[in-house]
């Protein structure tokens, strides 16, 4: 855990609970919550990117690819875990997974 | 604007009050009047109507809503004051809270009045000891000129960086805020040079610097809020101390955290809140002339609770009555908890009981007094307390 992740003491908060930086959702842990954790297999994986939009803690990393025919996409790079909650939209609305032929995410129960 | 000169004048608890709002001149105030602290209200309207003050004054529909306003008033980045009393004050409960887990250094008029049910408009504590948990300093007053005084301390407290809470001032309804008393009101541009320009921290309306009041905060850190707020009201403490002695330099009235008034060597001690004070005095010296040593410790700062500072003033005493105008169903008074804490670790630990009285403003007259110290005498003698916990003058006894 790196620094910007440790929680904060109580000397360290700003005087009632005011948040002066926007964004700082970015900064906090919500991995914890989770029960079932989805596993993304990148071999199944068409990069429609339903997964990224729809997650309501933007866990889905982005990176630079490309198609079979050499046209600049966005694609798929996997789960940040830190963030994370395990609400399963993405496995329940991955259109691989709808066909119901291949799992491009799987959903597990967490290990405790 | 026109500005007043100091001035000794006849004038209510309430005239008071109102006089010292005029003179803080808070951006905002919020209000839905009640009895006994309309008159608070009713008078800084005037004010507002008349062009003395700058204020924003928002009538709204409930209590709820008025300290809902001056939060939002003070997380925008204004002074803001209130004035309530008995159930107003109970509807405000879940904002008052709120307004000291923020730190918005609102500035509130307690005008003490017993809570319902049966309804009932004259004075006892038990509004403001219902709040005495929700993070609010709580400085109490036995006159009209303590009242007024404490007013002008309040901002000056409330505001202080190491500080930021609010505060509300106490006074006895009817007896102090419908009584004309003589008082001193002091000068506008000395009082508003004695309270200093408002800074607020973190204002909402500073749109080029965006900041979140309020946000959901859980089990990971909700206690280290809770834990900090805990540190900044220790540390009004220190800050009463100081602003009173600076309020001293500048005014001539000296306030400590609390009032001892002939305590050095008396054996019998009555510890008591607000304007009781005013007969105990009387009756204290016609005792103390007939060789009884006897005192008063009167309860100035209620929180946070001087405990050590108290402990060290009672440290001699052979009984103490504390006297408790509220009570605390299923417990002892809250005075007298906190006295029984403040003493835990007293060396010579003094006999003490606790009397609950005048509730719903039953009248305690010098005698009705003097039957307590007579109480205390009897003790006393025999060395032991009979009854730990009464009521007094209630019929049926």
């Amino acid at each position: 855990m790196t620094d910007k992740y440790k929680p904060k003491t109580w000397q360290e908060l700003a005087p009632g609970g005011v948040i002066t930086e926007g964004g700082n959702a970015h900064d906090y842990e919500t991995g914890t919550w989770r029960t079932w954790r989805p596993i993304w297999h990148s071999e199944n994986c068409i990069h429609c990117l339903r997964c990224w939009v729809l997650c309501p803690e933007d866990a889905y990393a982005l990176q630079e690819g490309q198609t079979k025919a050499g046209k600049a996409r966005r694609e798929i790079n996997g789960i940040n875990y830190y963030h994370c909650k395990g609400c399963g939209l993405c496995v329940k609305e991955c259109p691989i997974n709808k066909k119901g032929e291949k799992t491009a995410i799987e959903f597990v129960r967490e290990q405790t | 604007m026109e500005t007043k000169t100091a001035r000794t004048q006849a004038i209510t608890g309430n005239g008071a009050m109102a006089e010292a709002m005029r003179q803080i001149n808070p951006d905002v105030v919020a209000a839905f009047p009640i009895t006994p602290s309309t008159q608070i209200i009713e008078d800084f309207a005037t004010f507002v109507a008349n062009g003395q003050v700058d204020t924003e004054l928002i009538t709204v529909e409930s209590e709820h809503s008025a300290m809902s306003a001056c939060i939002s008033g003070a997380t925008a980045g204004g002074r803001t004051m209130t004035a309530t009393s008995s159930n107003g004050l109970a509807l405000m409960w879940e904002m008052l809270y709120i307004a000291a887990s923020m730190r918005q250094p609102i500035l509130m008029s307690v005008v003490n009045r017993a809570i319902s049910a049966p309804i009932n408009i004259h004075t006892d504590h038990g509004d403001s000891m219902g709040a005495r948990d929700a993070g609010w300093i709580q400085i109490y007053a036995e006159n009209n000129q303590e009242a007024y005084d404490n007013l002008i301390m309040a901002p000056v407290i409330a505001e202080h960086m190491d500080v930021r809470l609010p505060v509300m001032v106490c006074q006895d309804g009817f007896i102090i805020s419908h009584s004309v008393e003589t008082m001193r009101l002091e000068d506008d541009q000395k009082v508003r040079a004695f309270i200093g320009e408002f800074s607020s921290l973190h204002p909402l309306l500073d749109t080029d610097k965006p900041v979140t009041w309020g946000a959901l905060d859980l089990h990971d850190y909700y206690i280290e809020h809770k834990r900090g707020q805990q540190v900044a009201i220790h540390k009004a403490k220190s800050v009463i101390e100081a602003v009173s002695e600076r309020f001293h330099q500048e005014f001539g009235r000296k306030y400590e955290l609390f009032e001892s008034y002939r305590l050095e060597d008396a054996d019998r001690i009555i510890v008591a809140i607000n304007s009781i004070a005013g007969e105990i005095k009387e009756v204290v010296d016609e005792l103390r002339d007939q060789g009884e040593k006897v005192g008063l410790l009167k309860i100035r700062l209620f929180r946070p609770f001087p405990y050590e500072e108290i402990a060290a003033a009672l440290k001699d005493a052979k009984i103490i009555t504390v006297l408790d105008r509220s009570t605390s169903m299923g417990a002892c008074g809250p005075l007298f908890g906190e006295i029984n804490n403040a003493l835990l670790n007293a060396t010579h630990r003094p006999l003490l009981y606790n009397r609950i009285f005048g509730l719903g403003g039953r009248v305690m007259l010098l005698d009705d007094v003097k039957k307590i110290f007579a109480e205390s005498k009897h003790y006393l003698d025999r060395g032991q307390v009979e009854k730990q916990f009464d009521f007094v003058k209630v019929r049926g006894d």
